[in-house]
């Protein structure tokens, strides 16, 4: 075969392979809970990744695979192959098409990120304290809880603090993840989209307890809020 | 003969039994051992802005920066040696032993009297290592850069006993360039840290 | 004075020497700490300080600089003597300043620590293999963590210490290192910071994985600061050794060695030192800054009072980072040095690859807040990082399209050393893909610290460092032993070892995705199965790694005896006897070329000098 044979070969292999594995990761979701607006960014972020990725990898793989099946040379060979020692084109190609999809990919991730943590508008906050090794959350009208209890629909402003270590509160379907520092203030941001009980947990190595570190969330509407803090304000069920 | 040609050299720099190569590769092993040193200090540096920056003012209240009187003239000190150090180096190429000797002295007794100082300065100071960011930061600095003061003395009056020795020449005296080299730049820091932990 | 040391062999510099240096320095120092009235860690601090210096001693480092102090002249046989005699093996126990003996001590340590770590890592397996708990927390932290600082250590020093040290000086043509006292100075400093981490569990173990966060690790217990000094020490040596690499490469090429005609894993090094020598002193700083926290009081990453716990991560991580690469970049630059000799082609855009590795340097700076995305720095870091960080696939990518441009149309011979090659490029991309994952922050807000990250960091460093050694390790086998390994056992390793590696790690992928967090014993049941399975996959690849031991032991011992060329490769190694005279060289080459001018028949190699000599037996020609 020429050498434009194989290649025509190998990039006909590519193109499907590509395109057809494209096609399949674009509908899927990757998340296994999503309930809150960070988190479909976070899904889409990940399914555009993962779509960009296959004709990346497809080039590596087929590229290994057509030369490991048709480039082995014959027992007892003794022949060179062909000095090339660049292509002018297919490195200036190379350079630019995998700059291009860096700043693509840059590009939507930020837009992303300002979705994430950028509008720094919140209408309402709760007060993350972590310990070793638990949880407490404090809400606007000062009552405090051991599990965390958030409004559907309107935008969370979590302000989390440690009182020892560093920790982590990680809600993975809410999306959040951000470390609780001592000595400092730090802020994550969430839009619950759906209701329900969830689970959360400690995210950064925090000693003996660590892997026991861990937490609920419940979304609900604001009425069945409104009615657990007064409830909560009575009788207080845990925390402290 | 040869022994003697090859001693200073083949002890500082090994491989190459040139002894104008091994003066090269050595000059360039220290400035290379400079690069990565001002790197060290370049991170406590930013750790004490760092901190500072965090700091809601500074010094922090209830503690006073040392007065400038002492640590203006170890400026003078450190600054002057530097000097002293270099004319060594000169005399050296003039095959001057003589005054390369005395130059090596007068840098040795300037150095010597630094540290001195900065010894004085530290049992005086009213706070110590345990107070806070502010102490924690003025003595690790301070003591990391008075280590490398001493060092760079071991080695000038190492040096200096070498060629009171007879073993150093105008065409061997890598090893007062190297001890240069390594002099000047514990002075630089020193003026960094001058200008920002007492200064400014 | 020589007839005196003769009378007292244990007075003789060497290794018992050296022992008894280190006991008594850690007498002298802990009876110092004791009566300062030291707490434990000060003891252990002070101990470990004046066993080192003890140890070196003993082992007779400083020797030559001491006489050199005091104003004498240093003993020009003794010094002769130092640098070993060819086929005396107790070289190999001793202060020799031979590069090739160095190189060897670094390769069997590296492999030593890599078996050990290795066992700590089936026993991390074992507990992970079931949800439940067999051990305590602590236990597995410790395991973790020891697991972690020790892998680490061999991915920094194999390749450039071991391959490196033996192979850069033949391979630019020259006799030695700069500074052969020096480099076999960094090797010693070694045996005894990584025997300190060895034994962290009797000083109760270390809990904060390598990355020693405080205040955690401003908590934990004395084998928590026995990991921090011995960090501290690694780097030093590492110092040591990066700045004898550099002056080495700029200062002693052969003639006609100009840059640009230096094998591509030279340059790889060249890189590799020059980051570990600008970036390792800021970890060392870190490190010490967090020790004086511990034994001295200060504060710096105390927040109780007014330190700051971030400021100890930016630190941290502007070394880690460009550590990351100290670890892939030699094992990218010995998988394009041996991609031509088995593609029978010339590296394809050598000067590209080049400036590549170059950029990968420089980039490698400035993409370090990539591990703190979720940590609460200040927010302005988040979209500059990202953009760096992103943009460093750029050159890493280029040598892919190196390696597959060699590849292509080339005459494909697939022994050992190729296909650990194809093993490392299939492990990498998928290292590196996802790593973009990692780099972009709505994605990495889901995968910090979970599973996926141990996944990617498995994938490039198992991938980029550890095949890569094994690579070079088969591809150099025959020079630095002079004999051949066993070929059927070498492909035996690489399939089961491939085959086991990615069946071990491509779940985690999965399981971090689907929640499981890093550094826990102890998982939702539902993970149970997929950890299972990945635990059995572990232990294959430990059994891989048992014929690979086998292979080397018995093919160093009697393999079948190694031309001086086996591959008809064209780089200047292959150019001297196997293994090379000890002096590498009768008279220096030199060089007309870069050693990839594959397939121009009529041109000569591009050295000239000592003739080549015939290409071997056991490789490629076919036998006569
Ligand atoms: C050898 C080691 C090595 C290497 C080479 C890399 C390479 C990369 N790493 Fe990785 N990384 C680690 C070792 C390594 N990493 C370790 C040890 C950790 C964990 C530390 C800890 O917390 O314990 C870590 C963690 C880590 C994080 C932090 C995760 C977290 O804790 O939240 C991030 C985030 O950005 C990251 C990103 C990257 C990127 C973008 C690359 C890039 O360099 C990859 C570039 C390569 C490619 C992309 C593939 C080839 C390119 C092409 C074929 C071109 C086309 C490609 C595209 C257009 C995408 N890594
Ligand atoms: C060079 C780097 C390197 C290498 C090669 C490996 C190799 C392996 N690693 Fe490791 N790993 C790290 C670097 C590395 N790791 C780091 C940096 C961490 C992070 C630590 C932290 O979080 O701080 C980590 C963390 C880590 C974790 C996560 C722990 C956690 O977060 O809870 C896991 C879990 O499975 C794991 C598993 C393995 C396995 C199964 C192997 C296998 O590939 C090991 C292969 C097995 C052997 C090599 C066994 C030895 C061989 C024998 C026993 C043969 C018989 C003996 C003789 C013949 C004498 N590693
Ligand atoms: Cu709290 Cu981990
Ligand atoms: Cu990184």
């Amino acid at each position: 075969m020429t050498p434009r044979r194989h290649l025509l070969t190998a990039a006909a292999a590519w193109l499907v392979l590509s395109a057809v594995s494209m096609a399949v990761v674009a509908g899927v979701q990757i998340l296994p809970e999503i309930a809150s607006r960070e988190a479909e960014v976070e899904d889409a972020a990940f399914v555009l990744l993962t779509v960009v990725s296959m004709p990346v990898l497809w080039f590596v793989v087929v590229g290994l695979a057509y030369s490991a099946l048709r480039f082995r040379a014959p027992a007892g060979d003794v022949e060179d192959g062909p000095p090339v020692h660049g292509h002018r084109g297919f490195q200036a190609g190379w350079l630019v098409v995998t700059f291009l999809l860096v700043i693509g990919l840059f590009v939507y991730g930020a837009v992303g990120l300002l979705e994430i943590r950028g509008a720094q508008s919140a209408d309402f906050e709760v007060h993350v304290r972590a310990e070793q090794w638990k949880w407490h959350y404090t809400y606007p009208d000062g009552l405090t809880s051991a599990d965390l209890h958030l409004p559907l629909g309107r935008r969370v402003h979590l302000v989390l603090e440690s009182d020892d270590v560093i920790h982590s509160l990680w809600l993975p379907a809410l999306g959040v993840k951000q470390d609780a520092v001592p000595g400092r203030v730090t802020q994550a941001y969430t839009t619950p989209t759906l209701a329900g009980i969830y689970g959360g947990r400690c995210a950064e190595l925090c000693g003996f307890g660590h892997t026991g570190m861990t937490t609920t969330v419940e979304i609900e509407d604001q009425a069945s809020l409104d009615a657990w803090l007064q409830q909560e304000e009575a009788e207080p069920s845990s925390g402290s | 003969m040869t022994s003697h040609a090859s001693g200073d050299h083949a002890i500082l720099a090994g491989a190459t039994e040139d002894p104008v190569e091994a003066r090269r590769n050595m000059l360039l092993g220290v400035k290379l051992g400079i690069l990565s040193e001002v790197m060290l200090f370049g991170a406590l540096f930013v750790a004490y802005f760092v901190v500072r920056a965090d700091s809601p003012s500074w010094p922090p209240t209830g503690l006073e920066r040392p007065e400038l009187l002492l640590p203006g003239l170890n400026t003078i000190l450190l600054v002057s040696s530097s000097v002293t150090m270099q004319l060594g180096v000169a005399s050296v190429m003039r095959n001057d032993r003589r005054r390369l000797l005395r130059w090596m002295g007068a840098t040795l007794l300037l150095g010597t009297i630094f540290v001195g100082i900065q010894g004085y300065e530290f049992a005086t100071n009213g706070f110590g290592l345990k107070d806070g960011v502010f102490g924690s930061t003025f003595y690790t600095l301070t003591g990391f850069h008075g280590a490398h003061v001493l060092v760079g003395l071991i080695f000038i009056a190492i040096v200096a006993n070498r060629a009171r020795r007879g073993l150093i020449s105008a065409e061997r005296h890598t090893a007062v360039e190297a001890a240069s080299y390594y002099w000047h730049f514990v002075d630089g820091v020193w003026l960094f840290l001058f200008t920002t932990l007492y200064v400014l | 004075m020589a007839a005196e040391r003769r009378t007292f062999p244990i007075l003789a510099p060497g290794l018992p020497r050296a022992v008894i240096g280190a006991a008594i320095g850690a007498a002298i120092g802990a009876a110092g700490a004791i009566g300062l009235n030291g707490e434990a860690g000060q003891i252990l601090g002070l101990g470990y300080l004046f066993a080192l210096v003890g140890f070196l001693l003993g082992i007779g480092a400083f020797r030559f600089w001491l006489t050199w102090a005091i104003g004498r002249e240093v003993d020009v046989h003794e010094e002769h003597a130092a640098h070993g005699t060819a086929g005396d093996w107790r070289r190999y126990f001793r202060f020799t300043t031979d590069h090739k003996v160095i190189g060897v001590q670094y390769l069997v340590t590296a492999f030593v620590l890599f078996l050990v770590a290795g066992t700590a890592a089936m026993f991390m397996r074992v507990e992970l293999a079931q949800p439940g708990l067999l051990t305590d927390k602590d236990t597995y932290n410790t395991f973790m963590s020891t697991h972690g600082a020790m892998m680490i250590t061999v991915a920094l020093v194999s390749i450039i210490g071991g391959l490196g040290n033996y192979l850069v000086p033949i391979m630019i043509g020259t006799r030695d290192m700069a500074f052969p006292k020096a480099n076999a100075l960094s090797y010693w400093m070694l045996p005894l910071p990584v025997l300190l981490v060895a034994i962290n569990p009797l000083l109760g173990g270390f809990d904060s994985g390598w990355t020693a966060y405080p205040p955690l690790s401003q908590q934990a217990n004395l084998g928590q600061q026995a990991y921090l000094m011995a960090f501290v020490t690694v780097g030093a040596s590492s110092i040591l050794s990066a700045a004898n690499f550099l002056v080495t490469v700029f200062r002693m090429r052969a003639p006609g060695m100009s840059l640009m005609r230096m094998p591509i894993f030279v340059w790889a090094l060249t890189v590799t030192a020059t980051l570990a020598l600008v970036a390792t002193s800021v970890v060392a700083a870190a490190f010490t800054m967090l020790l004086f926290d511990r034994l001295l009081g200060t504060s710096f990453f105390r927040p109780s009072r007014g330190g700051d716990a971030i400021l100890f991560q930016h630190l941290f991580w502007f070394y880690s980072h460009p550590a990351v690469y100290i670890m892939a970049v030699p094992g990218l630059g010995a998988i394009l040095e041996i991609v031509p000799v088995f593609a029978r082609k010339p590296l394809f855009a050598y000067p590209l690859a080049v400036l590549s590795f170059i950029m990968i340097g420089v980039l490698s700076f400035m993409v370090w807040a990539h591990h703190m995305f979720v940590s609460g720095m200040a927010e302005f870091f988040h979209i500059p990082i990202m953009l760096t960080t992103e943009l460093i696939s750029v050159p890493t990518g280029v040598v892919f399209l190196t390696a597959l441009g060699t590849i292509w149309m080339g005459r494909l011979h697939f022994k050992t050393p190729m296909l650990w090659v194809f093993g490392f490029l299939w492990a990498f991309v998928i290292g590196g893909i996802t790593g973009v994952y990692l780099a972009d922050v709505p994605t990495d807000i889901v995968l910090s610290d979970t599973f996926f990250v141990v996944a990617h960091f498995h994938y490039t460093i198992v991938g980029g460092t550890i095949f890569g050694l094994f690579a070079g390790t088969y591809y150099w086998f025959p020079k630095i032993t002079g004999r051949m390994y066993d070929e059927r056992l070498g492909k035996i390793h690489f399939w089961w070892f491939t085959i086991a590696f990615n069946a071990t790690f491509l779940p985690m992928f999965w399981l971090g995705i689907e929640g499981m967090r890093r550094r826990v014993a102890d998982y939702p049941p539902e993970f149970g199965p997929v950890n299972l399975f990945v635990s059995f996959a572990a232990f294959n690849i430990a059994l891989s790694v048992a014929v690979f031991v086998y292979n080397m032991v018995r093919s160093w011992r009697r393999g079948e005896k190694a031309a001086a060329n086996p591959w008809n490769a064209q780089g200047l190694e292959w150019q001297v006897s196997s293994p090379p005279p000890i002096e590498n060289f009768g008279d220096i080459p030199t060089v007309t070329d870069t050693p990839y001018q594959y397939g121009s028949p009529h041109l000569p190699a591009p050295v000239s000098g000592p003739p080549a000599p015939a290409p071997g037996a056991a490789g490629l020609r076919p036998k006569p």
